[in-house]
């Protein structure tokens, strides 16, 4: 959608619209893994001559359609299940990345395609130009579902409630047709009626109210009748079914929250709080929660943390926490309020376009942001924008952008907004995950851009006055028409804020919405003491990948001894330097306190600075106004005085990190102060403990006195009388708890002379474990006790290898060896006692790899592989399964990647398959430019079988499959690949006839068509038996990519045109007439399984081969036998008509 | 009494008493009285009740002064004629015409002796001992166990078996486990003949072996026992500290 267009209000792409669906499931079989149901939707069509209805529909298998009690004959045919048809040798990115684009919009329903096409009966012909309301109905069923919907079941005596068995709906973006029939757009909006029938032990929780529930006449069975008259999205619907503990929120009785058996004790901790979330969002947004009840489920095995949709949200069970629990805590808290503010803008407000995503995100996640500020406070609030500044700004200089509003003209190959990407960016279901994690980041900083340019007042009228609009189109029950008011587009969002705020924001939105990239700015400074002017160079990089050029204010602030002061520069294209003139003489008055920004003044110990100066510290950009990343030269001293006085956590931790490269005392005394502040935030301070561990070991030589942070630990944490013995836990104190559980592990990280750990050191955390004492604190300590174990990890230096002998535990250095026997101890406890979440396994085992990895003991993936089986907590399965990938790459074992692949494939949990891929992406056992014994031709078959067609049942995977592949072997032909034999094809004169139909819209593609025909004609058959250079070879991909591309459009657009009969096409589509009336013939109730469909699909494909040998010019000698040119001999005689004639599935059969 | 109700064991007096005086009071209307006092009744009750009471004593004796733990019906005799009853007329007044029937005493649960938490697997006797005889103790109430790593994991395997068995684990030994702190290695010990156990990095370190729940996530979300117990003595012990209602203790139903 581009935006002139949609100033207009939203235009749909469908020629109907939706006003309602039914969606009943009469049987769900937990055993089987199956369910049973049927849908109904009512739509009204907009065009006269609707003949054709699309639906997208995948896995489903259907049994029956029928519109308007008249049955219908439809097909069913999904380019996605194999992205690339050809048994060829292709095995390059670039087209597969192109050719699975073009199989996703073939489908795609904001193009107005689906994968299941009906045919409307010729009887309603006459119903429908009267645009009268139509009744789809369809039978379908799902058989051992492998997304969409997922089961978990697990393997013990008891009946199915007993056993805690439990199925619910997931999936990334718009999945929902995964398991049922239906319009899986976000834009196409209806009023719902939900009906399970499941066990009288179950509960079915899903959207809307629950209007009743009916036992059937055998009492064996419920039915929930669930209703949602606010129109919503296919998208948005989702379902859980199991055996749940029901839980009434005692503060909101229209929350309802549930749980697995024997749970409940931590559903009511857990959720206790989510009314304070409801009523902060209710209040800024004033706005009431638009539904009119909200759930939400626990439920195991979770595809994602949280995932949102129309009035009830889906949590992992995992966040679950008792009141002993600290760290998980505001996690979870953070999820909650993630999901409710979700509610509002993403499911409520739904948007018009995948373009339009940045909104939604952008707003969700602003407010969200709001409830963090409110609720944890500023510091906390502007550490995690910086933390995920930081975050997207590494991201993008690593790939080269992040585009929040791709704006698709005429998909012209030289207009890709991400050329520089793997993967398209035109839907969501290419996307890498990563990818997308960091689009949202970025939607909810730019969002906050927005306010800091129109005041978070407007910001929040905008919101309301959305939210307003769809409320009152949402209460329009019977103008569906109005709905389009609940759908967000840029355009209408954009033009909401220049009538709330009347300001230009259009520089801001084309800097960071329409255009990819940050800023990197390097700044230094001079200062002239003769003018008493501040001389700043601002560079940028603006050329380097995912980088762009900034123009327009920049602040600036500058401490001086009379206060701070904020310059706002301009920077403009050519201009670097930039004169501020200084407030305060250098002269000092000694008895003078310091102003600072926030209005407090301060006693400094000014000995340290620049006598001639009156600068104390210099910020750039401190509002993080800016998505950049800033490199800022000043002194040693200034940037202690920035740690020490600036009040700013974002100030301090920058301070920290540039402190690294300033080893000296006065860096020490800066920390160590900084470490003992109470009133200080306690991430600086944990951040502070890093940093000056690390100036401790680049100090080693002159280091005097215990090492860094033991006294102050001891002082703080031990008991006075005998200072080894650490005091019994008592973690009242949030604040000194993360201190104590972060200065072991920084501890542990100090080395001596010999680059060793501190035997002091390694005693002292031995101690802390051994006088560790949890009786008397009400808080869990599991989370100490595991960092604990990463301190002795830490603590680990690469073993002095003695010529490979045995190692047993006799010749084993003492230090490790003890190291070893508390690994082992709390190993073996926490098989008696398990910890909360199994923190302590998990830190256990990452230390077992770091003793491997560091050569003391044998390195052997077999302890994690057992860890790694499915039955382990999904947390203690990652980190077995992280340390077999480092294994994987250390060790280059071919078996244990194998392992792992199969697991890829095979594993239970959709998000341990997905983090496999993605652990092994981040930590690849080689890259395309690594020699690799890993690396071979199966490999490469392997992979390019999973993402080509292994993973169609999981968006997310599949784009996980191509990541990998991408890290492994690049974009072009992976190099261990032998050149390709006999089979393919090259004509560079034909490539150009072909390439049209992709760069053309697709009204002008059609007539390219005659051009094509007469091509073929022209032409003679011709076969290449081998490439002799790698240029061509690059040339043979792109020609079948289009050729791909091509059919796939080809195909669709075959069934898209309505070839309404009695009124013929005209002149200019006289060439389709045979082709759009192809398809009709195979429409009838037989073609109705997938399996059928698929045939039907092999078909064209064989079709399209055969029309490509037949294009190919006689250039090339080929070898290839005549006897399958005699098989087919119209192929030939055909011609010309044979180019559209031969596409006909119905000649075949 | 009028009581209600008592423990179990006295119910199973109180039971067996009632049906006594029955007896006592259709052997009077059987010898022709019309109405008794009640303490009359009473004191044939406890009359009877010591006879019968000194019947099975004496029984006893004599069964186990012949080396045997079951009384028979010799020994029955053998104490009847001791206190001076005739044996020979007892099945006569057995058979006799006017002998009322009296219903058994109500069935009343025998007081069960709590059986203490059995570990490990009995020793089966050895041949040259009768089966009669009881059966060994817990091995170990007997068996020495010297201070070793060893030790641990044997306990755990009991533990484990006691809960597979369906046994409610009864958390004192795993607290036992955890105050011990034993020194878990051993010098070049092959722990292989354990199958649970795992041997990390070398074969002379033993881990556990880790085995897949079936339900992972109640083992990692719910608080253990021993934490439960933690919490609820941390808060009855702060309890002036507790105000807020979000750190209310759990209670949870196991």
């Amino acid at each position: 959608m581009n935006r002139k267009k949609g100033d207009k209000g939203f235009e749909s792409p469908r020629p109907y619209k939706l006003t309602h669906q039914v969606v009943c499931i009469n049987n769900i079989n937990f055993q089987r893994k199956s369910v049973v149901g049927y849908v109904e939707l009512t739509i009204f069509p907009t065009v006269a001559n609707l003949n054709r209805i699309k639906l997208n529909s995948k896995q489903c298998r259907i049994y029956r359609v029928r519109v308007n009690d008249l049955e219908a004959a439809f097909i069913y045919n999904d380019p996605t299940l194999e992205v690339c048809h050809h048994e060829s040798k292709q095995r390059n990115l670039n087209y597969f990345s192109n050719a699975y684009a073009a199989a996703v919009s073939a489908v795609d329903p904001d193009a107005g395609n689906g994968e299941l096409c009906i045919k409307v009966p010729s009887e309603l012909w006459k119903h429908v130009d009267e645009l009268k309301v139509l009744k789809v109905h369809i039978n379908f069923s799902l058989d051992q579902p492998k997304g969409g919907l997922h089961f978990v079941v697990p393997d013990m005596e008891g009946n199915m409630a007993e056993r805690g068995a439990h199925v619910f709906s997931c999936g990334y973006q718009n999945s929902t047709r995964f398991w049922f029939p239906c319009v899986d757009s976000y834009s196409e909006l209806c009023t719902w009626k939900l009906e399970y029938t499941v066990d009288a032990a179950m509960v079915a929780v899903s959207n809307g109210d629950l209007v009743e529930t009916v036992y059937t006449h055998d009492m064996r069975k419920k039915t929930f009748h669930y209703m949602l008259t606010i129109p919503t999205a296919a998208s948005n619907i989702s379902l859980a079914i199991g055996p749940f503990e029901i839980l009434v929120d005692p503060y909101m009785h229209e929350v309802t929250h549930f749980c697995l058996p024997q749970l409940l004790p931590l559903l009511k901790h857990t959720t206790s709080y989510l009314h304070e979330v409801f009523e902060f969002y209710e209040e800024i947004l004033t706005c009431r929660y638009p539904y009119s009840c909200f759930k939400t489920v626990f439920i195991d095995e979770a595809y994602v943390e949280v995932a949102a949709y129309a009035s009830m949200s889906i949590f992992s069970t995992n966040l679950l926490h008792s009141a002993m629990i600290i760290d998980e805590t505001p996690l979870t808290r953070r999820c909650l309020a993630q999901a409710l503010a979700q509610q509002f803008f993403g499911c409520f407000i739904s948007r018009m376009s995948w373009s339009d995503e940045w909104v939604l995100k952008g707003i969700s996640g602003y407010i969200y942001g709001l409830w963090m500020k409110k609720t944890f406070g500023v510091n906390e609030y502007r550490h995690w924008i910086k933390q995920e500044l930081d975050q997207i700004v590494a991201y993008e200089l690593k790939t080269g952008g992040v585009l929040l509003h791709p704006i698709f003209g005429g998909g012209k190959e030289k207009d890709n907004p991400a050329s520089h990407l793997h993967f398209s960016i035109k839907h969501p279901h290419t996307l890498s995950w990563e990818y997308y994690t960091m689009f949202q980041c970025k939607a909810h900083l730019v969002m906050r851009l927005i306010e800091n340019r129109i005041s978070m007042e407007f910001m929040l009228q905008v919101f309301n006055k959305l939210l307003s609009l769809a409320s009152t189109a949402s209460s329009q029950k019977f103008q569906s028409h109005m709905w389009s008011q609940m759908l967000v587009s840029t355009s209408g969002f954009l033009k909401s804020i220049s009538n709330v705020s009347g300001k230009d924001i259009q520089p801001l939105i084309k800097q960071w919405v329409d255009q990819s990239g940050v800023v990197k700015f390097y700044g230094s400074f001079a200062f002239n003491r003769k003018r008493n002017v501040l001389e700043l160079e601002i560079k940028q990089d603006y050329t380097s990948p995912g980088t762009q050029k900034y123009v327009g204010p920049l602040k600036v602030t500058v401490q001086e001894l009379d206060g701070s002061f904020n310059h706002t520069l301009q920077i403009e294209e050519n201009s670097l330097k930039h004169d501020i003139p200084c407030h305060s003489k250098s002269r000092r008055n000694k008895k003078k306190k310091i102003p600072l920004m926030n209005g407090e003044e301060v006693d400094m110990d000014l000995s340290a600075m620049d006598a001639d100066s009156p600068l104390l510290w210099i910020r750039i950009d401190p509002d993080m106004s800016v998505l950049r990343k800033v490199e800022f030269e000043q002194s040693d001293f200034m940037w202690q005085y920035q740690l020490r006085y600036e009040r700013d956590v974002v100030a301090q931790e920058e301070a920290i990190l540039a402190l690294e490269k300033f080893p000296t005392p006065a860096s020490r005394l800066a920390l160590t102060d900084i470490l003992e502040q109470e009133q200080c935030f306690y991430r600086v301070r944990m951040l502070a403990c890093f940093c000056l561990a690390k100036i401790a070991n680049s100090m080693v030589s002159t280091w005097t006195g215990p090492p860094a942070m033991k006294s102050l630990f001891t002082r703080m944490f031990c008991c006075k009388t005998c200072p080894n013995i650490v005091k019994t836990n008592n973690f009242m104190n949030f604040q000194s708890y993360f201190l104590q559980k972060t200065m072991p592990v920084a501890m542990a990280l100090l080395r001596d002379v010999h680059n060793l750990c501190p035997k002091e050191v390694l005693m002292f955390i031995l101690d802390l474990i051994k006088y560790n004492d949890n009786r008397k604190n009400k808080f869990s300590d599991n989370y100490y006790r595991a960092e604990l174990i990463d301190a002795l990890a830490n603590s680990v230096t690469p073993a002095v290898s003695v010529n490979n002998e045995v190692r047993t535990l006799d010749n084993l250095n003492p230090d490790v060896r003890l190291i070893l026997e508390e690994i082992t101890r709390f190993l073996n406890m926490e098989k008696l006692l398990p910890s909360y979440r199994h923190t302590i396994t998990v830190s256990c085992l990452k230390a077992i790899r770091v003793l491997q990895k560091n050569g003391h003991v044998p390195s052997d993936p077999a302890l994690f592989k057992s860890y790694a089986e499915y039955g382990h907590f999904v947390d203690v399965r990652i980190a077995a399964l992280e340390a077999v990938v480092d294994y994987t790459k250390v060790d280059r074992s071919y078996e244990e990647l194998q392992w792992l692949l199969s697991m890829v494939q095979n594993d239970p949990v959709p998000y341990i398959r997905h983090k496999i891929l993605d652990m092994l992406t981040k930590n690849p056992p080689f890259t395309k430019n690594m020699d690799s014994p890993l690396c071979n031709e199966a490999l490469v078959d392997q992979l390019w079988k999973l993402m080509n067609s292994g993973t169609s049942h999981d968006w997310r995977l599949r784009c996980g499959a191509v990541d990998l592949y991408f890290t492994l072997f690049g974009l072009s032909r992976p190099s261990c690949l032998p050149l390709p034999e006999l089979g393919l094809v090259l004509n560079l004169k034909e490539k150009k006839a072909v390439l049209n139909p992709t760069i053309i819209p697709e009204s002008v593609a059609n007539n390219q068509e005659p051009v094509i025909s007469s091509n073929n004609h022209g032409q003679s058959v011709g076969f290449q038996n081998t490439f002799s250079n790698s240029q061509e070879e690059e040339e043979i991909d792109m020609d079948t990519v289009h050729d791909s591309q091509a059919f796939i459009y080809h195909h669709l657009n075959m069934l898209e045109r309505p070839s309404t009969p009695g009124k013929e096409q005209s002149a200019g589509e006289i060439n389709m007439h045979p082709v759009s009336a192809a398809p009709l013939s195979v429409f009838s109730k037989e073609s109705n399984s997938s399996k059928h469909s698929d045939h039907h699909h092999h078909h064209h494909h064989e079709h399209k081969k055969k029309k490509k040998k037949h294009k190919h010019k006689h250039k090339h000698k080929h070898k290839h036998d005549t006897k399958e040119k005699e098989k087919d001999p119209f192929v030939f005689s055909n011609s010309p008509a044979s180019a559209r004639s031969i596409r006909s599935p119905s000649l075949s059969d | 009494g009028s009581k209600q109700a008592g423990t179990p064991a006295d119910n199973y007096q109180l039971a067996r008493r009632r049906t006594l005086q029955v007896v006592v009071s259709s052997l009077l209307t059987e010898a022709g009285f019309e109405s008794a006092e009640k303490a009359a009744v009473e004191t044939l009750t406890e009359m009877i009740q010591s006879y019968i009471s000194e019947i099975g004593r004496s029984a006893k004796s004599y069964c186990e002064h012949t080396a045997r733990t079951q009384p028979t019906l010799s020994d029955i005799v053998v104490t009847l004629v001791e206190m001076g009853f005739n044996v020979e007329t007892l099945p006569a007044y057995a058979k006799r015409s006017q002998r009322m029937v009296i219903t058994a005493p109500p069935v009343t649960n025998q007081p069960v002796t709590p059986k203490a938490l059995t570990a490990g697997q009995n020793k089966p006797h050895p041949p040259h001992i009768p089966g009669h005889f009881p059966e060994f103790p817990d091995p170990h109430t007997y068996i020495k166990t010297p201070v070793s790593e060893n030790n641990i994991f044997i306990s755990f395997l009991i533990l484990r078996k006691c809960k597979e068995k369906e046994m409610h684990p009864n958390p004192e030994p795993a607290k036992c486990l955890i105050s011990v702190t034993l020194p878990l290695i051993s010098e070049g010990r092959n722990f292989s003949q354990l199958p649970d156990l795992l041997c990390l990095p070398f074969s002379l370190l033993p881990v556990i072996a880790a085995r897949p729940f079936t339900v992972p996530y109640l083992t990692a979300l719910l608080p253990s026992e021993l934490e439960m117990q933690q919490m609820e003595e941390t808060d009855s012990s702060e309890q002036d500290e507790q105000t807020d209602t979000e750190n209310l203790p759990l209670h949870m139903s196991t």
